[in-house]
């Protein structure tokens, strides 16, 4: 199959569209805007993109997912975030798709790697802004600090 | 110094290690749990196997925006030497390999352009 410059365009064009948080606009309305016709849609942006435009955009949602629950964000909150209707559906899809439960992810990436919710932005002079962005309890007595 | 490792920033790593590999015919060097991502390299059958590609998750909104500018432009981010580029690309078009370019004479190169469904062009090209 060949891939013009126009249809490559067009196609780029649909992913944006589709990677757009909360889009709720359906698959056909979206190959209309991107100028692709609906009829071969689905088969150029998978030959193009490797997934679906369905499958392509639920893997954004949960590649966001994921990095809200790395970030400790808890799984209530990512599920409303995302806009599902039920913490029950958030968590069948999420599983099915990374092979195991949100709240076992957390616990899982949480327990190899930190990754800050967000990073200090005051700034302070020298020592002051160590004790500011160290953790809690990061030294053991006042004196070491 | 030496040249080692390059890499290809990819959407999803899973997708790429299977298009690397069974699709295009490289073999996994390295797959490495990274936190959330992984460290993964392929090496050619063909080519020295100390000479790495790293498939980069394009996590960062900067790698992402690089990444689509260049293939809405149409500019492959990376060239593979074949030895017989005509039959290679008929295989990859037969494993369902979409081309932007069939091969073509450019001056002293014969080249083709490939999509490699992760977000990117690549190139083949033989000196001929």
């Amino acid at each position: 199959m060949r891939l013009d410059d126009d249809l490559r365009r067009r196609l780029s064009l649909a992913r944006d569209l589709l990677e757009r948080e909360h889009a709720d606009t359906s698959l056909g309305q979206v190959a209309r805007q991107a100028g692709v016709s609906p009829h071969h849609f689905i088969r150029l942006f998978e030959a193009a993109f490797g997934a679906t435009p369905h499958r392509y955009r639920t893997g954004v949602r949960l590649a966001r997912a994921r990095r809200l629950l790395a970030r400790g964000a808890p799984v209530t909150e990512v599920c409303l975030e995302l806009g599902f209707s039920s913490l029950g559906s958030f968590s069948a899809l999420f599983s099915r798709y990374v092979g195991e439960p949100p709240s076992r992810y957390q616990r899982r990436i949480r327990a190899s790697v930190q990754v800050p919710a967000d990073l200090a932005r005051h700034f302070f002079p020298g020592c002051l802004s160590l004790l500011g962005a160290l953790p809690r309890g990061a030294f053991r007595n006042f004196q070491e600090a | 110094m030496k040249i080692k490792l390059t890499s290809i920033l990819v959407d999803d790593q899973d997708k790429a290690l299977r298009f690397y590999t069974e699709v295009l015919g490289f073999e996994t060097k390295h797959d490495i749990p990274m936190g959330e991502f992984r460290w993964i390299t392929v090496i050619s059958p063909e080519g020295r196997d100390d000479l790495e590609l790293a498939l980069e998750p394009n996590a960062n909104p900067a790698a992402k925006a690089f990444q689509k500018a260049m293939f809405e432009q149409g500019i492959p981010v990376a060239s593979f030497e074949s030895s017989d580029l005509r039959a290679e690309a008929d295989r990859l078009q037969r494993a369902g390999v979409v081309f932007t370019k069939p091969p073509t004479q450019a001056g002293p190169v014969l080249i083709a352009v490939f999509v490699d469904t992760c977000g990117n062009l690549l190139q083949l090209h033989q000196q001929t």
